[in-house]
């Protein structure tokens, strides 16, 4: 009787699990799901900052698709960005884990001096690479011109400034590099001995060990680097204020500016929630064709046994 | 146990109670500007200084919103925690989060005495026969000159009533490529608001009267005129083209003797001054015999109609706009006439032509009282200007772009 008690007064729901995750619930509802929602009902609104608020249905986004050509061409930045960005930060962020895990002397110094730039605070990043980048005294061009060529005017000329934040953005590739480093340090190295004994050459190790046995890791990094380019700002608002000729004038940048500089809330809220619906549907694509080519430890597929 | 905890939590009550009891004594006027340039900045801290030792127990906490002003008293603003005063130019877009001040004008006007204040001034803020904001200070655009550099060019010095052809004649002989000298600069991203002064001038201007109206005003031949002028001093290298790439501003240029025309205001002299060169001003150029016509910038202080101790903010507004406080504003031209004539601003040949542009510029209307769109309209313009002066020409097609583009915005 006394055992059966417990048995049941054990089974009851008790507070202590939701406890402990409550800082993350109550930060979700209050930090994301709550100002997420707000900004739905926003969007459907003329609301300026200060005045009144109106109910104007979907008219915010009927504007934004038909009648604002700004939207469109802020939207081709961020698409053009991200297609060179996104690629160009997971190879270069492989190359690198893939050297930084060969063992030599001072490997350790190596990690961190590549890992460094990430822990420097973004705007300290941007004001040094405002220096490299100047026409006539950056760092950057002398070097060019001891090589005998004339640099171009990186931040000043609509044809190289989103090259310049591309490259600039790519310094911070210190985390996608460590999070691909981790991953290769826990590839089995039976795999790789065995690849050996039996005489496979060094590319197709990388080729058929290496990349499917990352492959969890690059999803991982595809994807946030994926949502990190269509929310890039900080740099192009310190480095080129979007200019020039708004050839850097990112998405999230016009959003910004529709908030803070024209006041209109609701129609900076309704181009949010395209970018995020755009998000959405680029990472669940990604997700569905992943199949195809991420492969992970433990799932046997049905058939091929090797 | 317990006796320790509950010792260590009245601990750290005490503690935290302390600095706050001591906070309280302290009434804080927090106080928002745009400025940027250093001088500015010590003035106004100054004034600041004098009001808080009149005022024990007060403190003026100046919060530097800079160039990002807008966007940061918007997010002030939006999150409910406005500064209590604030400057203000923007009027019609700001309006309904400032406290229209008439009663208590109206109540202290006598110990204010503002007869010595121009009507002019005062009615900047009004809107729909409300006021929002005691003038601080104005000024008109003219074109600062390095005296040296003429003298040692051998150019003759600009005198009233030239033109920009005359201007451009005189920049052509300063370009230095050894030296990087150039006789002008041209900002490829003027504040609009200032740059309409040479719409106005070429007999043209953004936008109707009405403001319903761009098509023949924004994209007119004058206007293109105007920009593709600017765009080909850049491209004969008359001029140095700034903020392409480069954010070093013209009034550094100036100041260390690399250009020897530099257009701008009121708030550049005190820098100048400072730099020790040997400069003296002309009044804007026309163009051809056409009447020129100068921006009047003109701003205010506000005070934010969720101002918690209004009677406070009130009170340093009216010691903003004493003779004594007017007197130490040396970055702009003082809003009592009193105070210009003690110092006699009007016969200095440095400040006559700030007051000789005053004079003829009285015809035009600042294009953001006539739509309450003209932020966006504005971007739009900007591009315009930008693309010309990067293109080094082009004018009339960038402007047919910023005119079509802002068609939404003119209902």
């Amino acid at each position: 009787m006394s055992d059966a008690r417990r048995i049941s007064s054990r089974r009851r729901p008790s507070l202590a699990p939701w406890l402990f995750i409550s800082p993350w619930i109550l930060g979700f509802f209050f930090f994301t799901l709550g100002p997420m929602v707000f900004s739905l009902i926003m969007s459907l609104h003329d609301w300026p900052v200060v005045g009144e608020r109106k109910f104007v249905g979907l008219q915010n986004y009927q504007t934004m698709l038909t009648q604002d050509p700004m939207f469109w061409k802020s939207l081709g930045v961020t698409v053009k960005f991200a297609a060179i960005f996104v690629p160009l930060n997971i190879a270069l962020s492989f190359l690198l884990a893939v050297l930084l895990n060969v063992k030599v002397r001072g490997t350790a110094l190596f990690r961190t001096a590549f890992y460094l730039p990430c822990v420097i605070s973004g705007v300290a990043l941007v004001m040094i690479w405002k220096w490299i980048y100047s026409k006539d005294y950056g760092l950057l061009n002398y070097a060019l011109s001891l090589l005998g060529t004339e640099g171009p005017n990186w931040l000043g000329d609509p044809n190289w400034s989103i090259l310049a934040i591309i490259i600039a953005s790519l310094w911070g590739l210190g985390g996608t590099m460590l999070i691909l480093l981790a991953g290769l340090q826990s590839i089995p190295k039976e795999l790789y001995e065995a690849a050996r004994v039996s005489g496979v050459p060094a590319w197709a190790q990388t080729l058929f060990i290496t990349i499917p046995m990352l492959s969890p890791m690059l999803l991982f990094t595809f994807i946030t680097s994926l949502i990190s380019a269509f929310q890039q700002l900080t740099i192009a608002l310190l480095l080129t204020e979007g200019g020039p000729l708004k050839s850097t004038y990112f998405f999230a940048m016009y959003i910004y500016d529709n908030a803070f500089k024209f006041h209109d809330m609701g129609y900076a809220a309704a181009m949010s929630w395209v970018m995020f619906l755009i998000i959405l549907t680029l990472s669940l694509a990604v997700l569905k064709y992943s199949a195809a080519w991420v492969h992970y430890e433990g799932e046997v597929k049905g058939g091929g046994n090797g | 146990m317990k006796t320790t905890r509950r010792a260590l939590l009245s601990a750290t009550l005490l503690a935290l109670a302390i600095p706050s009891a001591s906070f309280a004594q302290d009434k804080v006027l927090r106080f928002a500007t745009w400025n940027t340039d250093p001088a500015s900045i010590a003035i106004n801290q100054a004034i600041a200084t004098k009001f808080e030792e009149a005022n024990p127990g007060v403190k003026v906490q100046i919060e530097l919103y800079g160039d990002g002003f807008d966007d940061k008293l918007t997010a002030a603003m939006g999150a409910g925690d406005a500064p209590d005063l604030m400057y203000m130019w923007n009027f019609p877009a700001y309006k309904d989060a400032l406290l229209p001040i008439d009663d208590l004008v109206a109540r202290d006007a006598a110990e204010m005495n503002l007869d010595d204040i121009p009507a002019g001034l005062m009615n900047i803020s009004k809107i729909d026969g409300k006021t929002y904001a005691m003038p601080i200070g104005f000024t008109t655009q003219v074109v600062f000159y390095n005296k040296d550099m003429f003298a040692a060019a051998g150019v003759a010095e600009p005198a009233a009533g030239w033109t920009w052809a005359d201007l451009r004649a005189a920049a052509a002989k300063f370009r230095n490529a050894e030296t990087k000298t150039y006789g002008f600069a041209v900002d490829a991203k003027p504040d609009p608001f200032d740059f309409e002064q040479f719409f106005w001038s070429n007999g043209t201007k953004y936008i109707s009267d009405d403001g319903k109206t761009l098509e023949g005003y924004m994209n007119s031949p004058e206007a293109a005129e105007v920009l593709d002028m600017f765009a080909d001093m850049i491209k004969t290298e008359e001029a140095v083209a700034l903020n392409i790439g480069d954010d070093t501003p013209g009034s550094s240029l100036f100041k260390a003797g690399q250009i020897a025309m530099f257009q701008s205001a009121m708030w550049s002299k005190t820098g100048i001054d400072e730099s020790g060169i040997n400069y003296g001003v002309a009044p804007l150029p026309a163009f051809g015999d056409k009447p020129v016509h100068s921006v009047i910038g003109a701003s205010g202080l506000s005070i934010s109609k969720d101002a918690k101790d209004v009677e406070l903010a009130w009170s340093f507004v009216k010691f903003f706009s004493t003779p004594e406080a007017v007197e130490m504003r040396t970055n702009d031209l003082p809003i009592r006439t009193s105070v210009a004539d003690k110092l006699g601003l009007a016969a200095d040949p440095i400040t006559k032509p700030f007051f000789d542009m005053l004079a003829v510029s009285n015809r035009e209307t600042n294009a953001f009282l006539k739509n309450p769109n003209w932020g966006q309209i504005q971007a739009n313009l900007a591009l315009a200007i930008e693309a010309t002066m990067v293109d080094q020409g082009n004018a009339k097609a960038h402007l047919d772009e910023a005119v079509a583009n802002s068609a939404r915005f003119l209902n």
